[in-house]
């Protein structure tokens, strides 16, 4: 297991590696006979009501397909129902999937045997719940250490081990509590603690903030992005909550009625959404929040522009740029290895705001949404370091409004 | 009930036939129509015709001769049932004797350590109490045996219902045949349980013990069953999650997370237990049920008295105990195993000490001897009491009032029906009330009854259960909601609902005859009284569950208090009170049953009469048809939704 991959190494640089999960064409369908609707690709091509009263089947997960690659954050987000809970749990087939390919590190999911897939869920996937799934009998550290003892490590290791990881999601004082006695936030702590006990290579996430209160909810975000900026282990992380998504994916696939709908960087969703559906979902984000400067870009008019005003990184967020701009009073330049990429200024930055540059990177953002399979085929950039990774392919400039 | 005539007043033609009451009874009519005179042309008369009965005494009586023909000699008796008849009587002998050896003040210390360390300080004196108190009233060794036999019982029942449990627990396909079983199983009288027991093992301790186990094994199955089905998904979710085996799931998490439900299921198998091993004194339990047995028989009040205080004694403390050890929160820290030495040590140091101090029997002139002085008071009572008492009469002449304005008319009626209108009736009530799956149920049984031949008797029980019922109902109900509305009547209720819970049938029937004789109207009055509490306590809690928003909008809007009751509560808590009628009429069954043994007549009495007379062909045949009865009075009053049993 490759799983310590230390702070130091930036994630996904080593382009060469397989990804951790590669998922193809993946379905999962309840209801009688499920098996002839993704054979069939008539049946496949229908939408959920239409499907439902011609079979009585429901697909929760339709021809999926993506890739998360090694030390990455992959969200998956979708409204209740959009399957995305149980297309996690086809990954380590505690739902067993349809039809289709799941591979982790290139090695076949659905074929494992029994033992096989044990070992895969002791050694390589951990998950988190979102009702956390604590066992109330034990006490926090015998939670944690669970999953140790049901590899049969012995009590004094699995304990000193618990104890560290508690320590390490700040539970310290509180081993011999049981889940009962605990807010839901140290419960998911818990849950998370558990996860983490196992030294897994993946950790899925499923929903795991939704049943706490806004405040706790930012906290636990911010520890994963901690716990990710340290360890740089890769995880799947479902929700549907999309600033939960935003904050945290470093891609994200949306999926309605079973399907992917989009799968992108949060610049690209946000940017330019595939659909109407995504458009809708997407509408009061605060995009400067969201959107790099590379939206607002312009070439420098002059070399005097170009030579002038605060430098900002392309990376930096619309927002940032606003803040710079106003404090300078002039055009900010978009600086990348001491050269001038171009500059911003407030006309660009506030079309950006306002929305009207929103058809910028549509079609750019075509191909990303083409469909789900294409979608994970999609070259996408290299990867930077976790602290500057919000970094989308540049947009072509923004000139016209697409039509409505 | 309130369907039926709720249905008959619209009378518009659409709307009214597009309710489905309306529309399972014209369905009900027009097969009636068809199937009535036909059978009327070839079966008239008012009582089941002889034409359709099947004789099954004789193929019974000679099954039972050849029974007890070769109970010595044929295989299947000399290498099963004689060993686990063997089995039986050695481990009830050992328990007593060990009981016995370790001596009155040994078991109270081991009784109250135990206590202690499960439910606290004050069970534990109350432990004590209770069992010095049995030594008091002079019952030491009856005590004894009732408690060696329950022990073996219980853990035999617990065995047995775990492993069941387990099995339906952890496949789809045993849960789906045994539930049918467990629920038929849990609604019959415990009546009907003796006579086959006793067809193969002949009057004695291992049919008691045998009766017992299978009486009181369904409870523990049922529970454990819900508690493995009931556990948290996502616990479950996450323990697969974490690469767990089947074995280690099980044992680390579906088996702890049912705890409560296994200790909830340990109490009710006692609880069963110690009831049917106080019956079972009729099919030669001995203990304490038999003195009260004994005692009834020659209407012996003050003896039998003494006998049943012990009893409730024992249950009230079995139940507080084992309810106590199931109500410990998850999140109290484990009691250490030292503690639980120390108490053992204890214990062993208090037997060791009795046994040296000669306080190994209960001494003689520790005795009080309560029964000649209840004697007097009931004597007393007989003198004054039972009749011409001036304005209010007596309770004799109440009984007999009872007797020949309610259950005379009640039992002549349904006699002169004729009998296809007593099924069609029968048919009409379940599908009202369920589905036409149990109208199908109810009609089949109230049939088999007539096939069995034992048509009249059965109405005469019938309408026993009737009358019992509908005092049930009406005294269960008004209780019920002043319970629901009144905070302070509530808290006083509750403890009184709580002993009465407790309490097994049959000591229910010893202060019914001391007020009322021997008769039918004591019988009643019996099961009247057993039934109530869970009437009561059924009707209140779905009262006090309606919805609180519902109901504070309806006083948002003005409504009156009685309003509120009419219109919010008592509609929204239709489920409840559905339950609690239905959870009347069995509980009313089982005693109106026993109520055999004080003069209830009826096919109580054919299965007392036939263990009496070793007739047992007669005495299986009535116990046929309580069971069917049973079967038939739990279907028609059975809601879509399935119950859980008494002091749910």
């Amino acid at each position: 297991m490759s799983t310590a991959t230390s702070a130091s190494t930036p994630p996904g640089t080593d382009e060469g590696t397989a990804p951790v999960f590669a998922v193809d064409g993946l379905w999962k369908v309840f209801g009688p006979k499920a098996d002839r609707v993704p054979a069939d690709p008539e049946l496949a091509a229908l939408s959920p009501a239409e499907l439902r009263s011609r079979t009585g089947c429901t697909a929760a997960v339709a021809d999926v397909s993506f890739d998360v690659r090694k030390g990455e954050v992959f969200v998956v987000m979708g409204l209740s129902g959009s399957g995305k809970s149980t297309l996690v749990r086809c990954l380590t087939r505690l739902i067993e999937p349809t039809a289709g390919s799941i591979a982790i590190d290139g090695e076949d999911v659905r074929a494992m045997d029994k033992s096989r897939l044990r070992e895969l869920r002791r050694h390589r996937a951990a998950m988190v719940f979102q009702h956390f799934g604590l066992l109330p009998h034990r006490t926090v550290l015998d939670n944690v250490a669970y999953g140790l003892e049901v590899q049969g490590v012995g009590r004094a290791e699995r304990r000193e081990r618990a104890a560290a990881i508690v320590a390490k999601v700040g539970l310290e004082g509180l081993e011999q509590r049981r889940p009962g006695q605990l807010s839901g936030g140290q419960r998911q702590r818990v849950g998370l603690a558990r996860a983490l006990a196992v030294d897994p290579e993946v950790l899925l996430f499923d929903e795991p903030f939704s049943a706490l209160d806004p405040l706790i909810r930012r906290d636990m975000q911010e520890e994963v992005v901690r716990l990710h900026r340290e360890e740089g282990r890769t995880m799947v992380f479902i929700t549907h909550d999309l600033q939960e998504a935003l904050k945290l994916g470093d891609r994200i696939a949306l999926m309605r009625d079973g399907r992917v709908v989009q799968l992108g960087t949060p610049e690209e969703i946000v940017g330019s959404p595939a659909d109407d559906y995504v458009r809708e979902f997407v509408r009061d984000v605060p995009r400067e929040q969201v959107l790099t400067v590379r939206t607002a870009m312009r070439p420098a008019s002059s070399a005097d522009e170009a030579g002038t005003g605060p430098a900002i990184r392309p990376g930096a967020t619309v927002s940032e740029a606003i803040e710079a701009v106003a404090r300078a009073g002039s055009p900010a330049r978009v600086m990348s290895d001491g050269r001038c990429l171009g500059v911003v200024d407030a006309e660009s930055l506030l079309s950006v705001v306002a929305g009207t540059a929103a058809a910028a990177t549509a079609a750019d953002g075509a191909d990303a949404a083409a469909g789900s399979r294409a979608a994970g085929a999609a070259p996408v950039p290299p990867r930077a370091a976790p602290a500057e990774r919000r970094e989308p392919p540049t947009p072509p400039p923004a000139t016209s409004e697409e039509p409505a | 009930m309130a369907t039926l005539t709720a249905s008959t007043q619209k009378t518009a033609p659409p709307g009214f036939l597009t309710h489905p009451a309306v529309r399972k009874l014209l369905a009900l009519a027009i097969a009636a129509a068809i199937l009535v005179p036909l059978a009327v042309t070839q079966w008239g008369g008012a009582t089941w015709p002889s034409a359709l009965t099947v004789d099954v005494s004789e193929p019974l009586g000679r099954a039972s001769d050849w029974i007890i023909d070769n109970r010595d000699s044929h295989p299947l008796f000399l290498y099963f049932f004689g060993h686990v008849s063997n089995v039986v009587v050695l481990a009830v002998r050992a328990v007593y004797l060990a009981l016995l050896a370790v001596g009155w003040a040994g078991v109270t210390a081991i009784g109250a350590l135990v206590a202690w360390r499960v439910a606290g300080v004050r069970l534990a004196l109350g432990t004590a109490v209770a069992f010095l108190a049995c030594g008091l009233l002079g019952m030491w060794v009856p005590t004894m045996q009732t408690l060696a036999l329950m022990v073996v019982a219980v853990l035999a029942s617990v065995v047995v219902g775990a492993l069941l449990g387990l099995a339906a627990g952890l496949s789809d396909r045993m849960d789906r045949v045994l539930r049918p079983v467990l629920d038929t199983m849990q609604v019959l009288p415990a009546f009907a349980y003796l006579l086959p027991v006793v067809l193969v093992f002949g009057i004695g301790v291992p049919a008691a013990v045998l009766a017992t186990v299978v009486y009181a094994a369904p409870p523990m199955a049922r529970l454990t069953s819900l508690g493995l089905r009931g556990a948290d998904k996502e616990v479950l979710e996450a323990v697969e999650s974490l690469g767990t085996t089947a074995r280690q799931r099980l044992l680390t998490a579906r088996v702890p997370l049912a705890r409560k439900e296994l200790l909830l299921g340990v109490n009710q198998t006692i609880m069963m237990a110690l009831s049917m091993a106080v019956i079972a004194s009729v099919i030669g339990a001995g203990g304490l049920g038999d003195r009260v047995y004994q005692a009834l028989a020659s209407v012996d009040v003050g003896a039998a008295l003494a006998a049943g205080i012990p009893i409730v004694l024992l249950a009230v403390v079995l139940d507080r105990v084992t309810g106590a050890a199931g109500e410990q929160h998850d999140g109290e820290p484990g009691r250490s195993p030292l503690t639980w030495l120390y108490a053992l040590g204890a214990a062993a140091a208090v037997a060791v000490a009795g046994r040296l101090a000669g306080f190994l029997d209960w001494p003689d002139g520790w005795e009080v001897n309560i029964a000649e002085p209840v004697n007097r008071a009931v004597d007393w009572m007989t003198a004054h009491l039972y009749s011409g008492v001036p304005v209010v009469g007596g309770t004799a002449d109440w009984a007999a009032h009872f007797t020949s304005w309610v259950l005379n008319p009640l039992r002549d009626g349904l006699q002169w029906l004729p009998w296809w209108s007593v099924l069609l009736a029968v048919a009409a009530l379940a599908w009202l009330i369920g589905t036409w799956r149990t109208a199908l149920t109810a009609v089949l049984a109230m049939a088999a009854i007539g096939v069995l031949g034992v048509w009249t008797p059965s109405l005469d029980t019938l309408s026993q259960v009737l009358a019992a019922v509908a005092v049930t109902l009406v005294i269960g109900f008004a209780t019920g909601i002043a319970a629901a509305r009144s905070d302070r009547f509530e808290r006083l209720l509750r403890p009184v609902l709580d002993v009465f819970q407790t309490m097994p049938q049959f000591v229910y029937l010893i202060p019914v005859v001391a007020l009322f004789g021997v008769g039918r109207a004591p019988a009643v009055a019996a099961a009247v009284v057993y039934a109530l509490p869970a009437v009561v306590r059924i009707t209140t809690q779905g009262l006090r569950q309606v919805d609180p928003a519902a109901l504070e909008s309806a006083r948002s809007l003005g409504a009156t208090s009685g309003q509120q009751l009419r219109q919010v509560q008592l509609p929204l808590a239709r489920p409840a009170l559905l339950l609690a009628v239905n959870q009347g009429v069995v509980l009313v069954l089982a005693v109106v049953i026993i109520g055999g043994l004080v003069g209830g007549g009826a096919l109580g009495y054919q299965v007392v009469f036939g263990l009496a007379q070793g007739d047992l062909a007669s005495g299986l045949v009535a116990g046929a048809a309580i069971v069917c009865l049973g079967l038939m009075l739990d279907r028609v009053t059975q809601p879509t939704a399935r119950r859980t049993r008494k002091g749910a």
